[in-house]
């Protein structure tokens, strides 16, 4: 298995979705690399995202999956009011275009959509935009090694946590 | 004219029986908020932006003061300028940019246009446009705020003509504005990337938390065993923490750790001792500034401080160094508009540090704002109680408050109005009672 269909892009998309939706964060963990690059831009101003990450800032900038599993344990800590009534998240992923990068390497092109139930104040919102995974063959199976998540109302509502992108 | 509330009713300011206390209904009524708004937001100075947000020759971004949509742009010689950000004509919000660069500005509506210096300079078909006499007498250019001003980069404005010099509305605060533009003889400018969030409370309870030690340990518990977690494991892939070099806030620290300060017309600061240590960004600069500006000087720069400018400025620099601006928008929604702020000329590697540590702990996306302001939201929907209108929030520290300043003050010359020292359980609340006094002031002619 050295490519990936689109069929399986997709899939393999939908299932990172599905992990996020149950708050299976094990299994999600599970499916990145130890050296990944998790990151969210934040905007520069109404157009343009900042996309240096040293001399500019983000939402989220992580290198390192040992940052994922921070952020899970904070939310299982039991110690975060923020975490305690859980939001209810719903994520639909579609427009999944899958390039190969000729290196063993493949890029997947998507879109987002997740759904909250703030269940503590019964508010109802939506996160949206645009992500770009690159997937690695690692020990056999894909893994993602860099996911960059481009929020395209990124006004938040009080709060956003991993779960809900 | 009628006055609905009386200042009695809603704060009770007894110094002489040791009372503070604060009626809920400050952060639930919707007529006051609306007079809040014409008087807090409206009627005094606000801070709106930083110089270097508009740096060359027509630059120019957008924002609010209170509710009236404002430009400041920077005009064709240099200067800085603020206007109303709508037409004289029908009232159109003229630029809908965050910001950018324009000689002129015309309104979509009708093409009336505006220079960077806020002057008419073509209303369409004007000639044939049969205007009456009045129409002639009338200035069409961008109306100017009453008032607008800067310090060291940081510019003000005010709706309102009669208020005081802004020197002396910032007074002393001058001092804590200046300890942040002095960590670089470049001055300082945001971090490009602007993060916004809202929360569904009252803007007061920002204003408050900035200032309040006492939430730390309570409220960010998981954030605080991530930093224990990691300062063991000194792992590679994640952020240093400046907090964990620092134990103002620890429950076992002895002897004086911090403070609070407060100064006329509702500024505040409250601040804890931090080592000069390699856990800051700015230790880079270390001896330079120690040079610069003297040890105590320094050392005071290296400290965790939170200062408010009231009603809606606040540099927080502990974590990292953020610069918050507040907009009530509601009497229980708020938005908060937020910026990394950064000493120019600093390394590219102190300055990644510090955008690193920023978005661990600042962010509304990070690992400890949301718990603050998911606080926020469980105390609006307490504010509702009117069996019990006084909230007891206020009244820590009142017996330790003293009049003017302290050894610490003095290192840098500060003269505070009050100041209290304190361990690292004090935590301080009777500082909040500078805000409410300012609150009171402003709208004291709405008030009986």
């Amino acid at each position: 298995m050295s490519a990936l269909t689109q069929a399986q892009a997709a899939e393999f998309l939908y299932r990172e979705a599905l992990m996020l939706d149950r708050f299976d964060f094990d299994a999600w963990l599970d499916l990145y690399t130890p050296d990944c690059l998790f990151w969210m831009p934040a905007w520069r101003d109404d157009g343009t995202q900042t996309d240096d990450p040293d001399r500019e800032l983000s939402l989220i900038y992580y290198r390192g999956r040992r940052n994922l599993e921070d952020r899970v344990q904070r939310i299982r800590s039991g110690f975060s009011v923020a975490s305690t009534v859980m939001p209810r998240v719903a994520h639909m992923v579609g427009n999944v275009l899958a390039t190969p990068d000729g290196q063993g390497q493949v890029r997947l092109d998507s879109s987002f959509i997740v759904n909250v139930q703030d269940v503590r104040t019964n508010r109802s919102h939506a996160y949206f935009g645009r992500y770009e995974h690159e997937l690695r063959l690692e020990d056999g199976g894909w893994k993602i090694s860099q996911k960059v998540i481009r929020l395209m109302n990124d006004v938040v509502p009080t709060m956003l946590d991993v779960y809900g992108i | 004219m009628m006055k609905r509330f009386a200042l009695g009713d809603l704060v009770d300011d007894r110094p002489k029986d040791g009372v503070f206390r604060v009626n809920r209904a400050l952060f639930r009524d919707a007529a006051l908020f609306d007079l809040e708004m014409k008087h807090v937001f409206e009627g005094g100075w606000v801070f709106v932006g930083l110089s270097t947000q508009a740096e060359n020759p027509h630059d120019y971004f957008t924002g609010f003061i209170g509710r009236v949509p404002i430009i400041v742009s920077r005009d064709g010689a240099g200067e800085l300028r603020c206007f109303v950000n709508a037409c004289p004509h029908k009232g159109v919000r003229l630029v809908q940019k965050l910001c950018g660069n324009a000689r002129r500005h015309v309104c979509p509506y009708h093409s009336w246009t505006f220079d960077s210096a806020g002057a008419n300079k073509n209303i369409k078909w004007a000639k044939s446009g049969c205007y009456g006499a009045g129409f002639d007498d009338d200035n069409h250019d961008l109306a100017s705020v009453a008032r607008f001003g800067e310090y060291r980069g940081f510019l003000f404005a005010s709706l309102n003509p009669n208020v005081p010099s802004l020197e002396e509305h910032l007074g002393e605060a001058r001092k804590l504005l200046d300890l942040v533009a002095d960590k670089s003889p470049e001055g300082v400018e945001l971090v490009p990337g602007r993060v916004c969030f809202t929360y569904a409370a009252n803007w007061k309870m920002q204003l408050e938390n900035c200032s309040d030690q006492y939430h730390f340990t309570s409220t960010h518990p998981s954030f605080i065993r991530i930093l224990d977690q990691r300062g063991k494991e000194q792992a590679a892939e994640v952020v240093q923490s400046t907090l964990g070099a620092a134990d103002f806030w620890q429950e076992g620290a002895s002897g004086i750790t911090g403070g609070t300060m407060s100064f006329d017309h509702g500024h505040v600061l409250n601040w804890g001792v931090m080592p000069v240590s390699s856990a800051q960004p700015d230790f880079e600069r270390a001896e330079d500034l120690a040079e610069r500006h003297g040890v105590a000087k320094r050392n005071w720069m290296f400290n965790m401080r939170n200062l408010t400018v009231f009603p809606n400025l606040q540099v927080a620099e502990n974590a990292s160094s953020q610069m918050r601006v507040i907009r009530p928008l509601a009497p229980n929604l708020t938005e908060m508009q937020t910026w990394c702020i950064a000493p120019r000329g600093e390394s590219a590697q102190a300055r990644a540090f510090r955008i690193r540590q920023y978005e661990d702990f600042f962010n509304p996306t990070g690992m400890a704002t949301p718990d603050d302001t998911v606080c926020y939201e469980e105390a609006q929907y307490g504010m509702a109680e009117q069996e019990r209108p006084w909230l007891q929030g206020h009244a820590r520290g009142l017996a330790a408050s003293v009049e003017g300043g302290n050894d610490y003050a003095d290192m840098i010359d500060l003269k505070p109005a009050r100041s209290v020292l304190a361990d690292a359980q004090l935590c301080d609340e009777s500082l909040f009672s500078s805000y409410y006094r300012a609150w009171a002031a402003r709208m004291a002619e709405v008030l009986a």
